[in-house]
């Protein structure tokens, strides 16, 4: 587009200056919303503003994380609400209509919309629609070193006038320009800049017919022009958007709307949408082209030099795998010996820290009992997937933060599509190998809510690591000659019936078409170290609360199943011996209808390892009683912290050691070897099989299925309608 | 002549969009607009999808998809 057209294009604004919103000082404070594409930094600019302050949730009935902050600049209370990032604000995606919803009805005073300058045209494109709000926008021109590095001269003023919104260049990475940019955000909501937006010109046809539509809304539905700004009001319905349509629920009397855009459809022999899609392109890219000067040799970028090899027709795969495998084996390894930590910590010195305090404080037996066996085991269960938590989210946020995460995508799409999935969807059932319960947390990554229900669903088929201890007792006390074979055939069967079952749900509960895969492939970019400390740390944090009290809760539910009536001696008459006899007779056509193991499945539901503990309580009876000095307090605190030393040596040492994934190693004390000699009265080898084929199937533990409840199965029925015909 | 036809390193001119309504929308969205130049760079190793330059930015979309946008070669 010509220079002429362009400034044709963008007329000065009818819009009058807008009185200040707040003074300097003023208690109330400004709403200011965060806006951008995915991959412009946005995230990074939002922790180097907020810091600390930021906290994490949801929004509301959506798994889509919402971040805000509240903090003071020179006097002026802000409070940032960062929106999903979105290339744009039509009403297709989850993100989207979250975004266009706040914008909307919450009517923050002022958006900080966060561009890549290293890619202006499409992101200005999201600009242009910010724009039709009337909202006082401020952009933040980011990853400003990138594009200077690249030789592009971006005229900031030029901007500036044309727009008639201030322009900050910032890299947030480096923390430059958010002082600027505060700053000019503090200047319009105090007045001391004064804001005038110039209005975009659409082009004669779609203005006329917008202002048609607007004169028909405010003279049909004045009421509507209170709650929206009209302009854009007068736009959404031209476009036919469904979801405003759904909003503001005028329904069939619209049809003025079709009148007045007639001319518009037959001139263009387009839908309006598309049409009106056309126009902010070509907006953003007049816009583009005017403010913006490349360089006219174009060196290789380093992003090409890497996708040359990473993308490879040959070594893609290769290197996707291995790339695989050390996250694999750095969430795992790293976090093992940490885990193991903890649990002995919370097993050992915790718990009879509070034995001597019940006994201090003369609590009766079966509080002491409660406090002990129930609360702090049920909170060493839950601290011990900490670790493999955290080391996950840091893995996983470094793939995303990098750019890799998207070529990962890339190169498994194929094989994920033919059971229905995203090529996204390999990177969570990978980690589902080691636990289930990172793994469906990592399942946050697809952006698509029909992928997300189907990839969580079909994780627990992937073997975890916590059902390795069963399998290593079984096939030592059956199939010790065959136990490399066993153990595998019990991998494939769960790849296997992912497969089926995701071709099955295919067919069925997800029927329907398969989500598009329209995705970006972002340029290569080294995460701050800051960023991925703060995400990894709110991730870690959700787990530890949303799924803290429930498996807590479940826990507790458990030690009374086990203790309850108070005072039995014989585990068959617990509660948990006699659910297990009741659903004994349910088992027996599987082969292993006895109370005993199906108390241990009972017991399983809490974590599958403990499975193999239930069941030295239940079959080995006579286990002789430990004996053991009681350490000292003093003793205790050393162990503790020379423990930690250990663990801590341990991982560094794992991150370097050779092949061998350490967690998948079990091993075996005598106690198991007692249960072993048990075991092989109580079950053939036939029924041993059985067990733990049914021990792979059977019910994913509480803590996934908690975790499959809080973050993916939700919003499953109604996903996006944008899917592939 | 369709995007899924061109191969690595061909440029060609967008004439047609097969797509309509919502996949349509998030196509223009990303920048697949009738009239705009656009490069295939690489298959992916096992075939499908395929990354393409437009708008001066990588894109990834699934044959299919490709298969609905009418091009010209351009050289």
């Amino acid at each position: 587009m010509s220079t002429q057209i362009i400034e044709d294009r963008i007329q000065s604004g009818d819009n009058t200056p807008q009185s200040p919103l707040i003074s300097r000082g003023d208690k109330r404070g400004v709403t200011v919303a965060v806006a951008g594409n995915p991959n412009s930094g946005k995230s990074t600019l939002i922790n180097a503003l907020a810091g600390t302050r930021l906290s994490v949730g949801n929004w509301p009935g959506v798994t889509v994380e919402k971040k805000s902050a509240i903090f003071e600049y020179e006097g002026t209370k802000i409070r940032l609400v960062d929106l999903p990032g979105t290339y744009s604000l039509s009403p297709y995606t989850q993100e989207e209509i979250i975004a266009g919803d706040y914008l909307v009805n919450e009517k923050p005073d002022l958006v900080i919309n966060v561009v890549d300058a290293t890619n202006l045209e499409r992101n200005l494109y999201l600009t242009v629609q910010l724009l039709e709000l009337g909202i006082p926008v401020v952009i933040a021109m980011n990853i400003y070193d990138e594009a200077v590095k690249k030789g592009y001269e971006i005229e900031i003023k030029t901007m500036e006038e044309m727009l008639g919104v201030r322009v900050i260049p910032t890299v947030a990475t480096k923390k430059t320009g958010l002082d600027d940019l505060l700053k000019a955000v503090t200047d319009i909501t105090d007045g001391t800049f004064s804001h005038q937006p110039k209005k975009l010109n659409y082009g004669a046809d779609i203005e006329s017919a917008a202002s048609a539509v607007e004169a028909q809304i405010r003279n049909s539905y004045p009421k509507l022009t209170e709650k929206y700004p009209l302009r854009w009001l007068a736009f959404k319905l031209m476009e036919k958007d469904s979801h405003t349509m759904e909003e503001i629920n005028i329904g069939g009397t619209i049809s003025f709307v079709d009148e007045k855009t007639e001319h518009l459809r037959k001139a263009h022999g387009e839908d309006i949408e598309s049409i009106m899609a056309d126009e902010r392109y070509a907006l953003a890219s007049g816009l583009a082209h005017e403010v913006l000067k490349k360089p006219e040799f174009r060196k290789m970028e380093i992003t090409e030099k890497i996708d040359k090899i990473a993308l490879n027709r040959f070594l893609g795969i290769p290197i996707f795998l291995a790339a695989m495998w050390l996250v694999f084996k750095l969430t795992f390894d790293v976090s093992k010996p940490f885990a193991d930590w903890m649990n002995s910590t919370a097993s050992g010195p915790f718990k009879r820290w509070a034995e001597v305090l019940m006994s201090l404080i003369k609590a009766p037996d079966w509080t002491a009992s409660l406090v002990t066996d129930g609360v702090i085991a049920g909170v060493g269960s839950v601290i011990v997937f900490v670790p493999v938590i955290f080391a996950m989210m840091f893995f996983i946020t470094f793939l995303e933060g990098s750019g890799y995460m998207a070529r990962a995508a890339f190169v498994m799409d194929r094989a994920m599509h033919a059971i229905g999935l995203h090529g996204k969807s390999f990177i969570p059932m990978l980690l589902g190998f080691g636990c289930n319960v990172p793994a469906v947390y990592a399942t946050r990554t697809l952006e698509n809510p029909k992928d997300k229900a189907l990839t969580a669903l079909l994780i627990p088929l992937m073997s975890c690591g916590a059902r390795l201890p069963v399998y290593v007792v079984f096939i030592g006390a059956f199939f010790s000659a065959h136990a490399g074979t066993v153990l595998w055939s019990l991998y494939v069967m769960g790849i296997v019936l992912a497969v089926a079952m995701g071709l099955i749900f295919k067919k069925t509960l997800f029927r329907g078409e398969a989500p598009v895969f329209i995705m970006e492939l972002p340029p290569y970019r080294m995460p701050s170290f800051k960023s991925l400390m703060i995400h990894t740390w709110e991730k870690g944090k959700h787990f530890l609360v949303k799924a803290g009290t429930y498996i807590l809760a479940v826990s507790i539910l458990v030690w009374f199943l086990l203790n309850l009536p108070w005072g039995v001696e014989q585990k068959r008459d617990s509660y948990l011996g006699k659910t297990g006899q009741i659903i004994a007779p349910v088992l027996e056509p599987l082969g292993f209808g006895s109370w005993e193991a199906a108390s241990s499945l009972i017991s399983g539901l809490i974590a599958k390892e403990i499975v193999v503990g239930t069941m030295g309580e239940i079959y080995v009876t006579k286990a002789e009683e430990e004996k053991k000095e009681r350490p000292s307090f003093r003793e205790d605190l050393r162990d503790v912290v020379v423990s930690f030393g250990t663990a801590a040596k341990a991982a560094a040492l794992n991150v370097f050691s050779t092949p061998g994934i350490s967690s998948l190693s079990a091993e075996e004390d005598e106690k198991r070897a007692g249960l072993k000699g048990e075991i092989q009265k109580a079950f053939t080898p036939l029924s041993a099989y059985a067990f733990i084929v049914f021990i792979l199937l059977y019910m994913p533990c509480v803590v996934v299925a908690i975790a499959m409840s809080r973050s993916s199965a939700r919003g499953n029925g109604s996903g996006s309608p944008l899917h592939t015909k | 002549m369709n995007l899924a036809m061109l191969k690595p390193g061909e440029n060609g001119r967008i004439t047609k969009m097969g797509a309509v309504g919502p996949l349509k929308r998030r196509l223009m969205d990303m920048g697949v607009l009738i009239g705009e130049k656009i490069k295939v760079e690489k298959i992916a190793p096992l075939g499908d999808p395929i990354e393409v330059t437009i708008k001066n930015y990588n894109l990834s979309v699934r044959k299919k998809e490709a298969e609905g946008i009418e091009v010209e070669v351009v050289k």
